[in-house]
């Protein structure tokens, strides 16, 4: 019965998950609490990569897997896509964001003004060591602006495509249900419009990142210039069944517009996604912006990029290299051993 | 009536863990890959409580073929006690309420990643296997619609051309595992990373074989009585690994593909990788009235 004493599998496992979640203690509704409003950025991120907008649910997640982005984020997209799709709400045009931040670097100026909004762009990143000794760090308190900037305001693009700079992609008329769901079609090439923004959307922040950085390093064609980039609210409104209109509430948004000079008009970009998350969707637009045209197997090839920012899948095939592949493995060797052989056999002198 | 009456009373996770929408894509998805055999069929792949490139694929088709009565079976490598395979099977039976075997001939369902069983399956048994990567184009075409539109064409010249380098280059075919093969005359696919020993258990089996990547969002299938035929030179026969001749170390069984276990004095030892055929015919061996059903190897030459 010798087979049968070495089964430890079930157990192992048990006791190893348990290892894990001893570290963690006791979860409870105020720690979920305590990082909802202590890492709301942290909470953005997971929330875009999981494209599932539910601040508790994104916190709860990160609680239970210790900030191990990738299973925070792979528990939250399990959950999510078990959920049913009740409705489909109304689409959200620019000018209807309630806009928090909005730069451009394109103009020194422009139509609704530089808003520079809540950031740490301008900080001076000195860790407030401070804090650990004792003296807790209180922020000063915000002096409002006397004249407040509009909340709502057009697209830098819409200004350039009226001066005829840039060409604006056509309208999408598809509406409802027939709107393209990544997350319950696969995603084939030449992607669908909808799929490549829906992906990016939903893309690893860093993968985003290291992609779209190679791009603005030199390896795509364009170089960017943020023509607008904005933090914003977006009012969701859905259709109640005896046909009201309503709000369903705000979710914060952000997204990029970047553009590049492509002969003698403007190529453009585009990314948004759930959450503010400023590095992502900057890089996440100029993949876009990078994408036309791009060589079969270059990093700002649409299948190139998309396929490899896929946090979920990228991290899951990553780490399931750990599992044991002794059978493929077996099965090589021997391939290995045999040409060994028979090449020495061939180099042995006739007799 | 009442709206209550038509409905299922609120849950939080649906029977078998994916709701009712993901499970008709499947279907319907399975159905396709069973009509044009070997072909990949693209599918939403929805996430599941596992970790992609951990049989998120077979997993989705084991879930939604299951029922209360389906008898499950889980093997990873060849073993039942493999910690991953423990995992899927808690899972499954957790999600499903099914009962588990470990025994070959008692499932009526077996989840695989990259070993079929050494006993024959029958027409009532279904094998799915998990698909690291669906694709047996990658090596010579990385761009997956490129390898789609080669499929197409029924392009496979690079594929060839790869066999015959490796031939030229080291005297032998070098593909380890996920040989790739010809299914039904049209489709190339590759059978999964499972070695070469098992490939030939495919060809006009029994049972019915789905094969599924849930990261890559491919399934195909081999529908039983279907041909499936190593790519081969006429004049270069087809090899499965070496293990005819090899002897279990454990159960003394003998003709079936081993694990090598390497020993502190520079040997290897052999264990069956088939773990629960091992203990079997340790079982057997030891007088316990233990079914052994027929094997696809009889003294390591296949039988069938």
């Amino acid at each position: 019965m010798a087979y049968v004493a070495t089964r430890g599998g079930e157990r192992a496992i048990e006791q190893s998950e348990r290892l894990f979640r001893a570290e963690l203690g006791q979860i409870d509704a105020a720690r979920v609490a305590e990082v909802k409003q202590a890492l709301p950025y942290l909470v953005d991120r997971v929330m875009g990569e999981a494209s599932l907008y539910d601040e508790d649910l994104a916190a709860l997640a990160l609680a239970q897997t210790g900030g191990e982005l990738y299973e925070a984020v792979l528990v939250l997209r399990a959950w999510r896509t078990t959920q049913p799709r009740l409705t489909v709400a109304a689409p959200i045009e620019q000018d209807d964001l309630f806009t928090h931040r909005r730069i451009s670097a394109a103009f020194k100026d422009i139509p609704g003004g530089q808003v520079l909004g809540p950031t740490l762009d301008y900080s001076h990143r000195v860790l407030a060591t401070d804090v650990l000794t004792g003296t807790p760090y209180d922020p000063p308190a915000v002096e409002p602006a006397a004249d407040p900037a509009p909340a709502h305001q057009p697209s830098v693009s819409a200004w350039q495509a009226a001066n005829d700079l840039v060409d604006l992609p056509k309208p999408d008329a598809a509406t409802g249900e027939a709107i393209p769901d990544l997350t319950r079609e696969p995603l084939l090439f030449p992607s669908k419009r909808a799929h490549t923004l829906q992906s990016l959307a939903r893309a690893e922040t860093g993968g985003v990142l290291a992609l779209g950085y190679a791009a603005m390093r030199g390896y795509g064609q364009a170089h960017p210039t943020v023509n607008e980039l904005r933090l914003a609210e977006a009012e969701i409104v859905v259709k109640h069944p005896n046909g009201t209109e309503f709000s369903a509430g705000r979710v914060k948004v952000s997204q990029a517009e970047v553009v590049s000079k492509k002969g003698e008009r403007l190529g453009l970009g585009f990314a948004a996604t759930l959450g503010w998350n400023e590095v992502k969707c900057i890089s996440a637009a100029t993949l876009d912006l990078n994408s036309k045209g791009a060589p079969k197997g270059s990093p700002t090839e649409e299948e190139f990029f998309l396929y490899h920012t896929e946090g979920v899948e990228a991290s899951g095939f990553c780490i399931h290299f750990k599992l044991p592949h002794y059978v493929t493995f077996q099965s090589s060797l021997d391939a290995m051993r045999d040409a060994k052989a028979t090449r020495a056999a061939e180099q042995e002198p006739a007799e | 009536m009442t709206l209550a009456s038509l409905t299922k009373p609120w849950a939080p996770m649906s029977y078998g863990f994916l709701d009712a929408s993901a499970k008709r894509e499947l279907r319907r998805k399975m159905v396709k890959a069973v009509c044009v055999p070997g072909c990949q069929m693209p599918y939403a792949s929805r996430e599941v409580p596992m970790a992609r490139g951990w049989g998120t694929g077979g997993l989705q088709v084991s879930l939604t073929l299951i029922n209360p009565q389906t008898c499950v079976k889980v093997i990873d490598q060849g073993a039942d006690d493999s910690v991953n395979a423990a995992s899927i099977r808690r899972f499954l039976s957790r999600v499903s309420g099914a009962p588990v075997t470990l025994d070959t001939l008692q499932a009526d369902l077996i989840q695989s990643r990259h070993r079929i069983p050494e006993e024959i399956l029958r027409e009532d048994q279904v094998l799915v296997l998990q698909v690291p990567n669906p694709e047996p184009l990658r090596s010579v075409q990385p761009n997956m619609s490129i390898a789609r539109q080669m499929h197409g064409d029924a392009d496979y010249g690079r594929m060839w051309l790869q066999l015959y380098e490796q031939i030229v280059r080291s005297g032998r075919v070098m593909q380890g595992a996920s040989y790739p093969s010809m299914v039904n005359g049209r489709h190339v696919m590759t059978p999964s990373p499972i070695p070469r020993w098992d490939v030939p258990k495919l060809h006009m089996a029994k049972h019915l074989t789905i094969l599924s990547a849930g990261r890559e969002k491919r399934i195909f299938a081999v529908p039983p009585y279907c041909r499936v035929e190593p790519l081969v030179f006429d004049d270069v026969p087809y090899r499965v690994e070496d293990h005819a001749g090899l002897t279990c170390s454990r159960s003394g069984a003998k003709g079936f593909f081993m694990n090598e276990v390497p020993q502190d004095d520079g040997t290897s030892a052999f264990e069956l990788s088939d773990s629960e055929y091992g203990v079997k015919s340790i079982r057997r061996a030891e007088g316990d009235p233990v079914d052994l059903g027929d094997t696809w190897y009889t003294n390591g030459e296949l039988t069938k």
